[in-house]
């Protein structure tokens, strides 16, 4: 800490380049206190400031070159400007770590009021006394170095943080002499079973000849080194052992190593290492060893250890497990996209799909985006998810669905299960969209080849995709509109709770209600469906009736339902205004004259 | 000035020394009770006093708070550390009576971490996850030339690369699922650096890029007070004395990954010839599925000069793949004329790539490379 200047020396202002502007330490702090007038000094150049090194939030600073003469001016020039907005920035600065400071300390938390500089010191330096008590003598007043954290506490976080193991072997007879405990995290065999070992006992066979070659160098003529800065490798045929062998050599490799499944039980014999069959089932996982060469005295680490190997060699090393486990046969890779993640407008109208969904339904995003997803539901399906999507737009809860099946661009189905959770803007108490966590439930063996045979397929039966209003793919157009019609009951039910109450009056149109059932069989022609467009324009009926909710509870049924063949009512989920809806439906109210001639639309006038 | 403004003016100048002075005094004390040297603790400045012990106080609440089962394991490790300790002193040094175990633990707990830190060859870093550099090892002057008192409790943005902060701030976002499970992290990143070729460390305005590979996890501590932040091992990358052994070979290629150049064990471990490799990709020359790793490698070391690839698979000759991993560095040219010194260089890439497999699935032919000629 700088010592206090004498009372009355002038201040000096600005810390710039020179002194950095926080590198004035205890001088600006007075000026900060609000005393004395500014002087005009010129602070002294500190060379061991850190703040001056560090300034980087000073804005001038960056627009300064880097030349000593241009620091001059810049320091001139820096008093002539406000330095009130450097020591502000100072100040600010100071403030801000002690906020953080009283944030950290508990004593500082349930105050009242924030509380001023000094206590906020006064206690930190309370609480750090506290801390002391607690912790170890690591750092007490030990005549060592003393460091911010205790050792064993640095060493353990940095195992953790390397994932990884020490282990120091014996370079004569690969002898695990030292192993970490983290070991046991990693490989699953506990240091008891393992000190003492050999250490090819652990290694995959056929990286024994690999290991050997690290932990004893001799046994090799050549040398291989590479010259980082020509990229070449350096080779010595002159046995250079001592060296290599000596203290400080470098070594890195990789091999792999055994690990069991479970725990070290005592059970499962089997799995140490020591005991290992010849036949050997167990995994391995592919390990990153790093580490130098040390001599240390044999006397303690061999009682066999002879007079003619005065000095032995072991190598200390840190082994870290490769991020992505052992490797193993295809059939256990995991194979990334079985899970992804879609978002979709209330209606159901895909407005965000996950990149790696391409892998699994086959359409790349853009393709998809704007569609229904409905249009994609198997149609089976579709009642079940529609009453799912009605139930997510009204609760705040996810939503599971149950597994069904979703159309690949190929044709062929996956089947996936969701997880629905409708977002709702908390200003207009609104929903805005729905997010669905979809998650592949199961796509057959080898499913690159299913979406291969899917395409195959495809092309050979030529289904068009271009859909159109009179054949059977209609189920584009029509499933769409009942993603439409449940967000419309939605944006209805809104109206309902914002408008006045008078709407509740009996719609012309509740009539049709009842007849949506007759209307649509004898239009369609699948048996399995029934309501078909004319129920979901009905539906749209009652998105003007005031009967809406108890329109919904009756079609329920018929929504999910579409005719898929032939009819020719366009899809609802083109509009947006009530207007052209209501002309649809006059429209259809019209047509409803002539229910027993199916297909017969050409005269009716399409507002679009 | 009246005389009554002037008294007013002396007494409000003698409050505010009087309240410097006592503030002083705090900070004094403060520092005073910070785990450093003296010699660091004559040079630290308000703020730095400050940024040390909220350092201190977060890396004691991030070792003490629970973390499911961390108040067990801490105990475990605390005790076990003491005797794998023990162990290694017995290993090393001989035993010692009784009366000097104590220091003597002192001082070999101070060299083992050293070690684990110099075989570590990187230092260790504690990231928030807004990027306050919690911590660092005492060990990370040797790669940034900064001092930890000069840079713990700083922003790792303001020393990062520009161009990396997207991916750092990828990286330091601790999702909900995570506080159970520590994710892994592994990245490259650039870092400022102040020393000089000649080891010196100097001004921060001067500063290089140092690239640095960093692995680690996440850490979560919910009670007392959520903490969540990332350990970090940060290391550079050399590709030099490194001992290559039977498994490994090196290759050279040009900027867009097309060989130039492989040594002899390539053949012995892929089956391929140098003449047939010279010219083609390297994509062409693996696993389909391994392409994005590639060009991961690639971008990284397009942007930051270095890089370490993960594992990927190679496919060899006469059909089946071997997984590797690839430590690779953009060096100059030496193949190139020399006679145009001053003159840009042209770039190549070194890839040191080690063999981490045997040969799996000898059956399975991917790519007409693999055919064998006859």
């Amino acid at each position: 800490m700088r010592p206090q200047p004498p009372p009355g020396t002038p201040v000096p202002v600005c810390g710039m380049s020179a002194g950095g502007c926080d590198g004035a330490a205890d001088w600006p702090a007075d000026v900060s206190d609000g005393s004395s007038l500014p002087a005009v000094e010129l602070p002294r150049k500190r060379k061991g400031d850190m703040e001056e090194r560090l300034s980087m939030d000073c804005k001038m600073e960056d627009d300064l070159s880097r030349s000593e003469e241009e620091d001059q001016q810049v320091k001139i020039k820096c008093f002539r400007e406000p330095h009130r907005q450097i020591e502000k920035r100072r100040r600010d600065k100071m403030n801000n770590l002690i906020d953080e400071l009283s944030a950290m300390i508990p004593a500082c938390q349930p105050m009242a009021q924030k509380p001023d500089k000094l206590t906020v010191l006064r206690k930190a330096v309370q609480h750090l006394k506290a801390l002391k008590v607690g912790t170890s003598s690591a750092f007490a007043d030990s005549t060592n170095k003393p460091s911010i954290l205790p050792q064993d506490d640095l060493r353990q976080l940095l195992l953790r943080a390397a994932d990884g193991f020490m282990l120091v072997v014996s370079c004569d007879r690969a002898k695990i002499l030292f192993i970490s405990e983290s070991v046991s995290k990693i490989l699953n065999f506990s240091l008891l079973e393992l000190t003492g070992q050999s250490l090819f006992d652990l290694i995959h066979p056929k990286d024994i000849n690999k290991v050997k070659e690290q932990l004893s160098s001799w046994e090799y003529p050549q040398e291989h080194m590479i010259d980082a800065a020509t990229g070449l490798q350096v080779q010595t045929d002159a046995p250079i052992k001592p060296t290599h062998l000596s203290s400080g050599a470098w070594r890195s490799f990789f091999c792999r190593m055994k690990h069991s499944r479970v725990a070290g039980k005592q059970e499962e014999k089997h799995q140490l290492p020591c005991t290992a069959k010849k036949k050997d089932t167990s995994r391995y996982c592919t390990l990153h060893c790093t580490g130098y060469m040390r001599s240390c005295p044999s006397s303690q680490l061999d009682s066999e250890g002879d007079a003619e190997t005065p000095s032995l060699s072991c190598l200390v090393m840190l082994c870290r497990p490769l991020p992505h486990g052992s490797p193993q046969s295809p059939k256990h890779i995991n194979a990334k996209p079985s899970a992804f993640v879609t978002r979709c407008a209330i209606d159901g109208k895909f407005t965000f799909v996950e990149q790696q969904a391409t892998t699994v339904i086959g359409y790349l995003p853009q393709e998809v985006l704007g569609t229904s997803c409905y249009e994609y539901f198997h149609q089976d399906d579709l009642q079940h998810l529609a009453e799912k999507h009605r139930q997510v737009l009204r609760s705040k809860e996810k939503i599971e669905t149950q597994c069904y099946k979703f159309k690949t661009k190929y044709g062929s189905y996956v089947s996936l299960q969701s997880q629905w959770f409708s977002f709702t803007n908390p200003w207009t108490k609104e929903v805005e969209f729905i997010v669905s966590s979809n998650r592949v439930m199961s796509r057959g063996p080898g499913h690159i080849k299913d979406e291969e045979a899917g395409r195959l397929k495809a092309m050979q039966e030529e289904i068009p995709i271009i859909p159109s209003l009179s054949n059977g793919v209609g189920t584009m157009i029509y499933a769409g509109s009942i993603g439409t019609q449940i967000a419309n009951e939605l944006i209805d039910s809104y109206s309902r709770v914002n408008s006045s109450p008078s709407s509740g009056a009996s719609s012309p149109f509740g009539s049709t209600n009842e007849k949506c059932p007759l209307v649509s069989p004898p239009i369609s022609t699948s048996a399995s469906s029934g309501g078909g467009a004319a129920s979901s324009s009905s539906q749209s009926d009652s998105r003007t009736a005031a009967g809406a909710s108890s329109a919904t509870a009756d079609s329920s049924g018929q929504v999910s339902q579409l005719d898929l063949d032939g009819m020719v009512v366009p899809a609802l989920s083109s509009f947006s205004s009530d207007e052209a809806a209501m002309a649809v439906i006059m429209s259809l109210l019209e047509t409803e004259v002539n229910v027993g001639q199916p297909g017969d639309y050409e005269d009716l006038h399409w507002p679009f | 000035m009246t005389t009554d403004k002037e008294k007013r003016r002396a007494i409000s100048r003698e409050a505010a020394r009087r309240r410097r002075r006592v503030e002083s005094e705090v900070f004094e004390d403060l520092s005073r009770l910070l785990p450093l040297q003296q010699s660091v603790r004559d040079h630290l400045d308000k703020p730095s006093v400050i940024r040390l012990t909220l350092s201190y106080i977060r890396m004691h609440t991030l070792l003490t708070g629970k973390t499911g089962t961390k108040a067990e394991a801490s105990h475990k490790v605390k005790c076990g550390q003491v005797t794998d300790g023990q162990m290694i002193r017995h290993e090393f040094n001989g035993g010692y009576g009784e009366e000097e175990e104590k220091e003597r633990y002192d001082a070999d707990a101070s060299e083992e971490t050293n070690m684990y830190l110099r075989i570590l060859e990187g230092f260790l870093m504690v990231l928030s996850t807004e990027g306050d550099m919690i911590y660092l090892s005492e060990n990370v002057s040797k790669y940034m030339g900064l001092t930890q008192a000069e840079l713990m409790g700083h922003n790792i943005f303001e020393f990062s690369h520009p161009c990396d902060h997207e991916e750092l701030r990828n990286n330091l976002r601790v999702t909900a699922e995570e506080v159970w499970s520590g994710e892994k992290r592994d990245f490259v990143m650039r870092i400022k650096s102040t020393l000089t070729h000649k080891g010196r460390s100097a001004n921060l305005k001067s500063a290089t890029w140092k690239v640095l590979h960093c692995q680690g996890r996440s850490k979560v501590c919910v009670a007392p007070s959520s903490v969540s932040c990332l350990l970090l091992t940060c290391q550079p990358l050399p590709l030099s004395h490194t001992l290559l052994s039977t498994q490994t070979f090196t290759s050279q290629h040009s900027m867009d990954m097309r060989f130039t150049y492989c040594d002899q064990r390539m053949t012995l471990l892929l089956g391929y010839s140098t003449e047939e490799l010279l010219g083609r990709s390297i994509y062409d020359l693996c696993h389909t599925r391994d392409t994005n790793c590639l060009t991961k490698n690639h971008f990284n070391l397009c942007f930051k000069s270095q890089s370490v690839s993960g594992r990927y698979r190679m496919l060899v000759r006469g059909g089946g793949y071997v997984w590797v991993e690839s430590h690779s560095a953009v060096i100059p040219n030496a193949h190139s004329s020399k006679s145009r010194p001053g003159a840009n260089q042209p770039l190549c890439i070194l890839c040191v790539t080690y063999v981490l497999s045997g040969v799996e699935e000898p059956s399975l032919q991917l790519s007409l490379d693999q055919t064998v000629h006859i």
